[in-house]
């Protein structure tokens, strides 16, 4: 059995009580930082050297981005944990909340104490109400244990966690637009500058960080940097990751493994292979803002660096795989239809672009393409880049790969004047 | 300073300048639609991207984004970036309808000619477009949010500029709506600028609505004369008629935009009841018989009476052109000097005003957007000059602390500290203001003592303390605080109150701080041009009733909207052996004349005035007069009648027959009036040489001339304790005279309330919008209520409106017993 | 109007908040939990409560999936149309629940029980196709657990829990 970190009190169909996670060295270093024995800069420094990367998506060092507060920022300061989760294919957060919740909000403390904050936001999705109403359960036990609240264990810090239910839009997992959601905004995503860590939630610092990134602290203050970083497979990787993995696989699921596992080895041993009768055609790596990795790429290590030295992501490490029997025209305008969906309407690309490149897809799909849709297909691909946040290029990028990987499918499409695959039932 | 290379041009610019900001210093329009300088970046539309090519960033940006750096070199003109507009373009044109002929925009619609420019010509999209349902938003603007390119320039103006919550973005993704939670008209009284700020045809004016396509329109860079504050505005007619009004920037006075008030005023000019032929004894008459007959029996009553015995009555929205023609014939004949305010306290207050402000003391309305304290007293900023809530709004939005001292429910779209008092506290409140910073000032200066609380003094109630002392500590820990001060409703001495607090902070700050609100727009000029102690209208009215004065010349002015006794104004005209009325409107006095003389608006004859703070501003007529081409033709066109004269266009400015009144027939080029004004007033000399649409300011240089106070001794606050001090106001809309003859604002106007102070009312029974009624001296007045709990108590608060018979009050000041008001039984 | 227990509750959370508008979320869950759907009035009173105008809580109401402004039935069933499901078979699902409810897309059943809307991915991509009903999520879905399902909730015996 690999290392499991994340998920060492995974329990079959139940979560992991707060005495359980205790018994499993749960809440010491909570006690820890009770006594004194960091300091906020001390966190700050072993999780630096720990390597840790933000586990939503974009891979920024999680203590370069608490270093980031200003040392003069005002008070008081607010940590928000971003489990919004809505990348289609990802359930990571929701596993996370329902193996073990106490390595959150432990986790969440320590972020907290690391910032000098004195409120956190949980801020969840709608859809994840069941996974809400455990963690303001636990939330609950955990302020009666004396780990939240004024004076946590005794010590001069006091640190509370609330729980906020969104209202449900794929936007607000982007960092800027939940802080907006927060304060009751629409939440249309607030370009830099300035940093949410210098002027966030009601113009105070703030720090918008994964669950899963928050998870992991308690295990690294736990077991040091070094430990840590000796997790993963890779030279340039620290720690284990949450792998999503979702289609055309015999065992769909969410696995912890160290981070680097290569592609293969995750979807042979860890997903049980490619369904009888399936065959590997394509998958998106992280999620659906990723672009779609083909066969020869099959071992590819799973980490930030490897995947972005052959042009693709890691992103949420949601792994979903295609078959040679599905439509990736199809799939393609599946995932623009959600893009497109969930535009906030801010700019144009995203909000415009969007429903163009949609509405292209749809023809070549339903028999009424055409050959010059393609050009306009890959030029609209890269012009909504010079969107105003990251969501458009996310969703630009199936459809470049798609381009790129399967242009002779797509002509097909336009050949035959109808999809070449039958409809998946 | 930054430097940088933008199309190969060199440019400095202050740090913070956006990229596309210092490309417009060179004269490079980079295409835009959310970006707006007033508004700010906002990054939505991406219609700006250029190519950075050296320097901290690069390749295709967004340049509103982007502050100018030291070393940028950029490319406006780079064959990616070009693209990549004509990509944005076309997106934007997915779902935009092309109704362009039948749209008001046509024309003038940033998005036609970003289309035409950028090159997109041909429709590759093969989808539907979008369609929105459009809603009612008002009497002002219609809404069709097909055309809609979600710039969020609407949003951005209505809630984050002007401070009013009530439209924004609803839905998501392309089905983003701006509108209301429902239908209903629009609550910002700045509303009208979403017509201006709209890049397309989302907002357009409805007063507008299908009259003219742009290029064939009469525009002039024009002045809004609806109140003090004398904004810049773009004037447009077709076919003799005025048809729309626009903001037009003016970094001194009022920005980017304008009030809805001075946008949609403007109908007065066109009215079809409006005098067009001049009259004698009630027959029809050429304009110069009825000069001879005037002239003619002014000539003969001066004679037979004394030149005493002619008045001159003007009014505040006289051009200086002819208050100043006004004042000399009035000289040269003998006559009486004219009467320009209503009453002697406005006169008063006014000319204490102009006399106390000089070039160091004066803000602009623009610099007081950069205060970061503002103590407003005797003002209710959005009745009594709109455009000053806006200013206000700018400063708030900066952190500027703001109190305002006033008996009126105020509100405002901004936060503020209300300090409600009755009008006869506002000036001690400023004496115990300035006395206790002058305190401090002198401990300080002494040894630094510790700082001594201003003592409570007088009969002002004690929880006054700590208000006052609370505003004494902002203004000492203030850099730049300017002093607000009205004078419609304050007590007589309270603008020299104001300004000896404006004075000593002068010496503390040594940054100018005083901004006074007049009565009118041309209210300045008036006092400039008067002889010192002025008249007003009641004196006017008095003399009459003693004998003393037989005939009257009312020029552009109508006593029947603002003296407050009917019967008495009345009673006096009827004994007069001449009323000549001089005007464009349809007043009361023309109505009842001997002898009408049609005169000019401003849009047909241009003229000067003078705004409150002391900035001269001329304008150009916008057309040549006569009566509307629609009216003459009956609504067809062409017109039926053919003639070498304009129907109604003998009618000239008020300034040229004043002078034929006065037998003066060859002194009435521009040029004679431009001497008469400089020899009339030295600071009009200036007149000559500057260019219309530019301004100065007649303010006398600082010098350390003390001030000369005049002792006046105020009116004390009522003692009786069962009366209600009766303070007439302005409003919005309803009470200023010329918006009050425009159709589309009578239909946007609301019910007026009279406010009262919950504690007030409540032993009378009455609770806010019950009908009560107030026997009043001329009668009873019928009207709902407003009560309200955040204003002063002891005080009434009447709107001088144009559905209210408030003049039936009599005798002002006036004070009305509580038992004379009432429940009224109406529902 | 909301009872008066609960507008006190709302208004005591809105008092603890930061800032009153943090709470606008909560509180339109609360009404719509209370009324069924945020009509007109529930948004008149949710502005109040949180001090915003009825614009500026309709700008939110509006861009949130999981508030509802016209009126949905009792169970609102939610089918899950993102990329996994979407291949696993959401179109059999919709199509088994339409014809078993009588209902289009966006509709409510003439009982007031049922609404069938589309969302996007649930994160139960392990065990798609899958749906969320009010507040559970069921998965795996063949057309006889989906007629299980609607019976146990259309004859008002508990909902089958979340397996």
């Amino acid at each position: 059995m690999l290392p499991q970190v994340l998920f060492q009190n995974r329990k079959p169909r139940r979560i992991a009580t707060m005495e359980e996670y205790c018994r499993s060295g749960g809440y010491r270093v909570l006690e820890d930082i009770a006594r004194g024995k960091y300091s906020p800069a001390d966190i700050c420094r072993i999780v630096g050297e720990a390597g840790l990367r933000g586990r939503g998506g974009a891979g920024f060092p999680a203590a370069t981005k608490w270093m980031s507060v200003p040392v003069d920022g005002a008070y008081p300061r607010y940590l928000a944990a971003n489990a919004d989760e809505m990348e289609p294919g990802t359930f990571k957060d929701r596993m996370l909340i329902h193996v073990d919740p106490h390595t959150l909000i432990e986790g969440m403390i320590i972020a907290g104490y690391a910032i000098s904050a004195s409120k956190a936001f949980f801020f969840i999705r709608p859809s994840y109400d069941s996974s809400a109403m455990i963690l303001e359960r636990e939330l609950e036990r955990a302020r009666q244990a004396g780990y939240l609240g004024d004076n946590i264990l005794g010590s001069d810090y006091s640190f509370d966690i609330i729980l906020h239910r969104s209202g449900g839009r794929y936007i607000c997992g982007e960092a800027t637009a939940l802080l907006n959601a927060l304060m009751g905004k629409r939440p249309n995503p607030m370009k830099p500058p300035p940093y949410p860590t210098v002027k966030g939630l009601w113009n105070r610092p703030t720090v918008v960080n994964n669950v899963e990134t928050l998870a992991n602290l308690p295990h690294i203050l736990r077991n040091g940097p070094e430990w840590y970083k000796g997790l993963a497979r890779t030279k340039t990787g620290a720690g284990t990751k949450l792998f999503c993995i979702s289609g055309k696989v015999n065992r769909p699921g969410c696995v912890e493994l160290p981070i680097g596992t290569p592609l293969r080895e995750i979807l042979e041993e860890h997903a049980g292979g490619m369904r009888a009768g399936s065959e590997f055609k394509a998958c998106l790596p992280g999620g659906a803002s990723t672009r779609y990795l083909t066969k020869d790429l099959l071992d590819v290590e799973m980490d930030f660096d490897s995947l972005s030295a052959v042009g693709h992501r890691l992103g949420t490490a949601a792994i979903t795989v295609f078959d040679q029997k599905t439509c990736l025209v199809g799939v393609t305008l599946n995932l623009l239809q959600f893009f497109a969906r969930e535009s906030c309407g801010w700019c144009t690309p995203c909000r415009e672009g969007l429903p163009y490149i949609r509405d292209l897809l749809w023809r070549i799909e339903n028999g009424e393409g055409r050959e010059e849709y393609i050009p306009m297909l890959r030029q609209m691909s890269r012009d909504v880049w010079n969107a105003y946040c990251a969501l458009a290029p996310g969703a630009a990028s199936p459809v470049e790969s798609l381009l790129t990987f399967f242009e002779d499918e797509v002509r097909e499409h336009i050949r035959l004047k109808k999809c070449p695959f039958s409809r998946p039932r | 300073m930054p430097r940088l290379v933008i199309d190969d041009l060199q440019i400095e610019v202050p740090e913070g300048t956006k990229v596309i900001e210092a490309a417009e210093r060179l004269g490079i329009m980079i295409p835009r639609f959310c970006y707006h300088k007033a508004l700010g970046s906002a990054g939505a539309c991406r219609m700006c991207a250029v190519k950075f090519i050296h320097g901290p960033f690069k390749g295709l940006q967004m340049s509103c984004m982007i502050d100018a750096q030291d070393g940028m070199v950029v490319s406006t003109t780079d064959e990616e970036a070009v693209a990549f507009r004509r990509q944005v373009i076309e997106w934007l044109m997915m779902n935009h309808p092309h109704d362009c002929p039948v749209c008001d925009e046509g024309g003038q619609c940033l998005l036609q000619d970003e289309t035409v420019s950028g090159g997109h010509g041909l429709r590759r999209y093969p989808g539907r477009k979008r369609t929105y349902h459009d809603q009612y938003l008002g009497e002002f603007i219609a809404h069709e949010m097909n055309r809609c390119i979600h710039c969020y320039r609407c949003s951005r103006f209505y809630q984050d500029f002007a401070g009013y919550r009530d439209l924004g973005p609803m839905q998501i993704a392309n089905r983003v709506y701006f509108g209301r939670f429902r239908d209903g008209p629009l609550e910002s009284p700045f509303a009208g600028n979403l017509v201006d700020i709209c890049p397309t045809g989302v907002y357009t004016d409805r007063s507008s609505r299908y009259k003219a396509r742009r290029w064939d329109l009469q525009r002039v860079p024009f002045l809004c004369i609806h109140c003090s504050l004398g904004c810049s505005t773009v004037a447009s007619a077709r076919y003799r008629e005025v048809v729309r009004i626009e903001a037009r920037f003016n970094e001194s006075v009022n920005g980017h935009f304008i009030c809805d008030r001075g946008r949609f005023a403007y109908p007065y000019a066109n009215l079809a009841d409006r005098p067009r032929r001049a009259r004698v004894d009630g027959e029809d008459a050429s304009l110069a018989e009825a000069v001879r007959a005037a002239s003619g029996r002014l000539d003969q009553i001066s004679m037979n009476a004394g030149p005493d015995a002619v008045a001159l009555v003007a009014s505040d929205r006289c051009s200086l052109e002819t208050l100043a023609v006004l004042k000399r014939i009035s000289r040269e004949k003998g006559w009486r000097h004219p009467a320009v305010f209503p009453r002697p306290d406005l006169e008063h207050k006014t000319r204490r005003a102009v006399s106390r402000l000089d070039r160091r003391l004066a803000v602009s309305m623009r610099e007081l957007e950069s205060a970061d304290f503002i103590l407003a007293v005797g003002i209710d900023p959005v009745h009594e000059a709109p455009m000053l809530a806006l200013a206000l709004r700018q400063a708030f939005r900066e952190d500027a602390g703001i109190v305002v001292m006033d008996p009126r429910p105020v509100s405002a779209p901004f936060d503020f500290d209300h300090v409600a008092i009755a009008p006869a506290e506002i000036g001690g409140c400023l004496s115990r203001i300035t006395e206790a910073l002058s305190a401090l000032q002198a401990d300080s200066a002494a040894q630094g003592k510790e700082t001594r609380r201003p003592e409570a003094a007088g009969p002002l109630r004690a929880d006054l303390d700590s208000r006052i002392a609370g505003i004494v500590e902002r203004l000492r820990g203030s850099r730049n605080p300017v002093i607000v001060c009205g004078t419609d409703i304050v007590r007589d001495s309270t603008p020299d109150r104001a300004a000896d607090l404006a004075r000593l902070l002068l010496q503390l700050k040594a940054r100018p701080c005083l901004f006074f609100v007049l009565p009118g727009p041309n209210s300045f000029g008036a006092v400039l041009l008067a002889e010192s102690p002025g008249r007003s209208f009641s004196d006017v009215v008095q003399d009459i009733e003693q004998g003393k004065v037989k005939a009257l010349l009312v020029v552009e002015s109508d006593p029947f909207k603002n003296f407050p006794d009917r019967e008495r104004l009345e009673r006096a005209l009827d004994r007069l052996d001449l009323l000549a009325a001089m005007d464009y409107l349809p007043t009361s006095v023309v109505g009842r004349a001997h002898i009408v003389l049609p005169t000019c608006t401003v849009f047909e004859c241009g003229g000067s005035f003078i705004n409150q703070e002391g900035r001269v501003q001329r304008v150009e007529p916008v057309h040549e007069g006569g009566i509307p081409v629609h009216q003459v033709s009956g609504g067809g066109h062409p017109p039926r009648v053919f003639s070498h004269e304009v129907p109604g266009g003998e009618i000239e400015a008020a300034w040229r027959t004043a002078l034929e009144v006065a037998g003066y027939t060859n002194a009435r080029d521009n040029l004679s009036i431009l001497k008469i004004m400089a020899e009339e007033h030295p600071g009009f000399a200036r007149c000559r040489d500057i260019p219309t649409s530019r301004s100065f300011r007649v303010l006398p240089d600082a010098g350390d001339r003390p001030p000369v106070c005049e002792e006046t001794g105020d009116r004390a606050a009522p003692e009786a304790a069962d009366t209600l001090e009766v303070v007439l106001v302005d409003r919005f809309f309803g009470t200023e005279e010329l918006s009050g003859y425009s159709p589309v604002i009578q239909n946007a106007d609301s019910e007026p309330l009279v406010f009262l102070h919950v504690r007030d009312a409540e032993p009378l029974g009455i609770a806010h919008s019950d009908w009560i009624s107030i026997a009043l001296e001329g009668g009873g007045l019928e009207v709902r209520a407003g009560v309200s709990a955040q204003m002063a108590e002891g005080v009434l608060v009447i709107p001088r409106h144009r559905l209210l018979e408030w003049q039936k009050l009599g005798p002002v000041p006036a004070q009305i017993p509580f038992g004379r008001i009432s429940r009224a039984g109406k529902e | 109007m909301i009872p008066e227990a609960l507008k006190r509750e709302l208004l005591e959370r809105t008092a603890r908040a930061e800032h009153p508008r943090e709470m606008a979320v909560d509180v339109m869950y609360a009404l719509q939990g209370y009324y069924g759907y945020m009509s007109d009035e529930a948004m008149e009173e949710a502005a109040e409560i949180v001090g915003m105008t009825p614009l500026e809580l309709e700008e939110l109401a509006t861009f949130y999936d999981f508030i509802y402004r016209r009126p949905v039935g009792r169970y609102v069933i939610r089918v899950c149309d993102s990329a996994v499901c979407w291949m696993e078979g959401y179109q059999s699902v919709v199509d088994h629940l339409t014809s078993r409810l009588g209902i289009g897309l966006g509709d409510t059943t003439a009982d007031g029980l049922f609404s069938l809307i589309p969302v996007c991915c649930i994160g139960y991509c392990d065990r798609a196709p899958a749906m969320l009903i009010n507040r559970k999520v069921y998965g795996e879905l063949t057309p006889e657990k989906i007629d299980r399902i609607l019976q146990k909730l259309a004859t008002g015996k508990p909902a089958a829990g979340e397996e």
